[in-house]
């Protein structure tokens, strides 16, 4: 070979790399503005003005002087556009602008919130993995019937809803055994019924596709020659298909892991859990449109992040993907 | 990725079947199972002992500032009677009794309150309450910046006050007002230390400083607000039990928003008290003798639903009399409440003492509304077998709040719509979030509305029924749904509002009640819920405030 060739090679894999960096990167920025406008616009045409969520809600009946003042000090007497700018310009040098329900800064209130939100996600997310990896491989290695039961669950679970599995959980594993204990705090034992009202779910939905993947794997050429090579049952599982399984399983995670937020919304409210879902739902409710945002750029951004992330995994997992 | 969407979307439909018939299958072997109660049958004449901590679990929103000044709603009332306390309060017999007052006087003229204050008590922080300290509490009161709502509006015909020595307070009124003391029982005219008050807004939110048996000691939101004893209380409650310090160590105060997780950290002994208890679970827990139930009706206004009479078809009054007799409130309620709301025929709460209550105006009788309506014009039917005048349908829209509303409500208004049918009305329900409902208000935009408010005393009448009361506030958000515009009743509600002798003003509020009820304004629901259930191990829960907020000044926990 060539050692010319070779350079230039490897010189394309880096501006290959440098150029998909970017790209995702400048794909980010798109979305995390878009989602910021659509927020922006969007809370604006619900009815209700912001004034009266900063005073208390429209209930409060604020009188028109204090409403005047709160649109002055939150700039709410500004053009529309003049908002949107100033709003767009803020959140460029990251300030997220103060809560009006909670009366303190976006930022802080996110930093409290987003850490017990993504312990969940990534806990929930592992542990589906380790479910639905862990099914397939029984369910392949146990012949016809083993299969059948395998998928049967896996469907059930992949289709059930949070709120209905965490009720069930609770009835269960709180009320009826007295195990674990049915209000979840930021960690410790809580943590178990959330996570596995997430998790569930997921496991039934990657395990449906990676079982699929690992049972072609395992049947394939490749497969037959290790074996005709002489390698145990367990050599081709580990080094050989479980590679192919996890592939699909990768692709998923990243829209797996938007999904995990969304279904944060409904577990941290059910167990009455602190997180950025039930701010988000709370914010909602109260007009908080500083909060509102902050929560949907945060989460935006982690699943930006999270696609990103399994992109450049399934690369490395398929060598073919990176030259394609 | 994208060739795993299809598969998805395969999938889907055979596994909601799945889980359907799981539901099904999954439904008896979820209930909950009765718990060992070894602390079942504690006798109630048992010693009181010490310490402990409550968890209590509220279903009530997390209030955004523990400073019920600021804003002024009951999750702030329900959190703040813990660590403040108000002028008056109401005994058990419903008396209004001074608190941190001790008695208060008014002129001839009705037009000077004075206000002595009690000279023996100290704020958490050291600061003394003096007459220069309830004048500061309601100077932040009535001060925009502190964005105040229901105290606002309670104290609004105040128009000056000055503190004549150490203890006594002068107030000088814009009119007469004889509610000024059932005003000052509420939990969102509660005095703070002015100390205390002088910080910022958002210090005083996270730890108001009061007078009462606990204090706060730090607020993690979404999880909890952390109460510990005031180890320095020396004065009884109304009606309390015993003298000196409450009997608790602390109080952890944790909001659970779903009602089944509720439920089930307090059958797990997680918790010790919940509130909004719902009415199958109410019923659930009577079986259950380690779990007991305080029904703690609110004051002021009774649930009702009110008809807009300021637009067609209600601004006729035989079609507003005709629909009242159309809808059977009672089946709804029997079915859907299991026992815990017993009808109400009042504008006012059943634990307002004049409360005036006419059942013989709210029968359930078909017969009377096809007569009524046949009367007023609409005596032909659509296809739908709905009444018409003009070509128009007999339908009425009605907004619901889907965060004021609980599940149980909401299913009595669809039993109400299906009986209201069966006379050819129409009932369009909207459910709403909280901040939709009141745009429909705002827009006039509702023939039918059901709204809380809460007060003490039977002056809510004149917030709920008088003309002025028409009048939008700003946010377009006016009480007087009804939108009753009838100078008689104005001046009843007048009248009664500044007299000062109780035996006139008893009668002039009954005349008002039966004016609102026989102009068929209002369908009288039953009282506003306050439902709280309980571990049997707690002690002398049920002393309650002048809003039917718990208090635990007496209450202990059994070993």
């Amino acid at each position: 070979m060539n050692p010319g060739t070779h350079t230039q090679r490897r010189r394309t894999r880096i501006t290959g790399a440098a150029s998909w960096v970017l790209g995702k990167v400048l794909g980010g920025i798109f979305v995390l503005w878009a989602v910021a406008t659509a927020i922006f616009f969007g809370i604006r045409m619900i009815p209700g003005d912001p004034a009266e969520a900063i005073m208390g809600g429209p209930g409060s009946q604020a009188s028109a002087e204090a409403l005047a003042a709160a649109r002055a000090e939150y700039g709410l007497d500004e053009p529309l556009a003049v908002q949107y700018f100033t709003a767009l310009r803020r959140l460029a040098t990251g300030d997220l602008g103060t809560s009006y329900s909670l009366k303190n800064p976006v930022s802080e209130v996110l930093g409290e919130l987003l850490p017990p939100t993504l312990t969940l996600a990534v806990l929930a997310l592992l542990v589906a993995w380790v479910l639905a990896l862990g099914l397939a491989v029984a369910s392949t290695r146990s012949g016809r019937a083993g299969m059948a039961l395998a998928s049967g669950l896996e469907i059930v679970s992949a289709a059930v809803p949070h709120f209905w599995l965490a009720s069930v959980l609770i009835m269960l594993f709180a009320t009826a055994l007295g195990w674990l204990p049915p209000v979840s705090t930021a960690t410790g034992a809580g943590l178990v019924l959330p996570v596995a009202t997430l998790a569930l779910p997921l496991a039934g939905f990657l395990g449906q596709v990676m079982r699929d993947t690992l049972d072609a794997a395992q049947r394939s050429g490749f497969a037959l020659s290790a074996r005709a090579r002489g390698e145990s049952e367990i050599g081709v599982l580990l080094r050989h298909s479980l590679r192919h399984a996890a592939l699909p399983g990768i692709a998923l995670s990243g829209w797996a892991f938007g999904s995990l937020l969304s279904g944060a919304v409904v577990v941290e409210a059910i167990f009455a859990r602190p997180g950025l879902g039930r701010s988000l739902l709370s914010a909602v409710t109260a007009r908080d449109i500083p909060l509102v945002t902050g929560v949907a750029l945060v989460s935006a951004a982690a699943y930006v992040l999270i696609m990103a992330l399994s992109d450049a995994a399934e690369k490395l997992a398929d060598p073919r993907m990176a030259r394609a | 990725m994208n060739n795993v969407r299809p598969l998805a979307r395969r999938l889907f439909p055979a596994a909601f079947g799945l889980a359907a018939a799981l539901v099904l299958a999954g439904c008896a072997p979820a209930a909950p199972a009765p718990e060992s109660g070894n602390g079942a049958g504690t006798p109630a004449a048992a010693t009181p002992v010490a310490g402990g901590t409550l968890v209590y679990a509220s279903g009530d929103a997390e209030p955004s500032c523990l400073d019920p000044h600021v804003g002024g709603n009951y999750p702030q009332a329900l959190v703040s009677s813990q660590y403040l306390e108000t002028l008056y309060t109401k005994d058990a017999a419903g008396e209004l009794v001074p608190w941190l007052a001790q008695d208060s006087t008014v002129s001839a003229d009705g037009l000077t309150r004075t206000v002595k204050v009690r000279g023996d008590i100290r704020f958490t922080d050291g600061t003394p309450l003096t007459a220069e300290a309830v004048k500061a509490n309601f100077e932040h009161l009535l001060d925009p910046a502190t964005a105040s709502s229901t105290g606002y509006l309670a104290l609004g015909k105040i128009k000056s006050m000055k503190a004549l020595d150490p203890t006594t307070l002068e107030l000088k009124l814009s009119t007469p007002d004889n509610a000024l003391l059932e005003s000052f029982s509420m939990p969102w005219v509660a005095i703070q230390s002015p100390a205390a008050l002088k910080r910022s807004q958002e210090e005083n939110c996270a730890a108001p400083v009061g007078t009462g048996p606990f204090k706060v000691e730090s607020w993690k939101k979404q999880e909890a607000v952390n109460l510990v004893r005031n180890e320095d209380y020396k004065r009884p409650v109304a009606d309390a039990d015993h003298t000196g310090p409450a009997y608790l160590d602390a109080i952890t105060w944790r909001f659970i928003p779903e009602a089944a997780t509720r439920y089930a950290a307090l059958q797990a002994g997680e918790v010790q008290v919940i509130d909004n208890a719902q009415p199958d679970t109410i019923a659930a827990a009577a079986k259950n003798d380690t779990i007991k139930h305080l029904d703690a009706p609110r004051p002021g206004a009774s649930n009702r639903i009110e008809l807009n009479s300021s637009k067609a078809p209600f601004n006729d009054p035989a079609v507003r009399e005709a629909f009242i007799h159309a809808v059977n409130v009672d089946a709804g309620i029997d079915s859907l409440f299991f026992g815990t709301a017993p009808r109400s025929y009042s504008p006012l709460s059943s634990v307002e003492p004049l409360g005036f209550a006419d059942k013989s105006l709210f029968d359930f009788d078909p017969a009377k509304t096809a007569k009524l309506l046949d009367a007023a014009g609409w005596s032909e039917r659509d296809a739908e077998g709905y009444r018409v005048k003009d070509g128009t349908r007999l339908s009425l829209t009605f907004p619901v709040s889907t965060s004021q509303s609980i599940p149980a409500e909401q299913s009595l208004f669809e039993q109400l719509q299906a009986t209201a049918k069966e006379s050819g009305i129409e009932i369009k329900i909207n459910l709403l979030d909280l901040s939709s409902w009141y745009g429909a208000l705002a827009k006039n935009d509702y023939n039918l509305v059901s709204a809380p408010y809460t007060k003490v005393g039977p002056s809510v009448l004149s917030i709920l029924f008088h003309s002025d009361s028409t009048i939008p506030a700003p946010s377009g958000y006016f009480a007087n749904l009804s939108q009753v515009k009838d100078p008689a009743l104005d001046k009843l509600l007048d009248e009664a509002g500044t007299i000062s002798e109780e035996g006139k003003r008893k009668g002039l509020y009954i005349r008002a009640q039966k004016l609102v009820l026989e102009g068929h304004y209002l369908l009288p629901l039953y009282d506003q819920q306050n439902h709280f259930l309980y571990s049997s191990k707690l002690n002398n829960v049920g002393s309650t405030t002048a809003v039917a907020s718990p208090t635990f000044f007496d209450t202990w926990l059994a070993k």
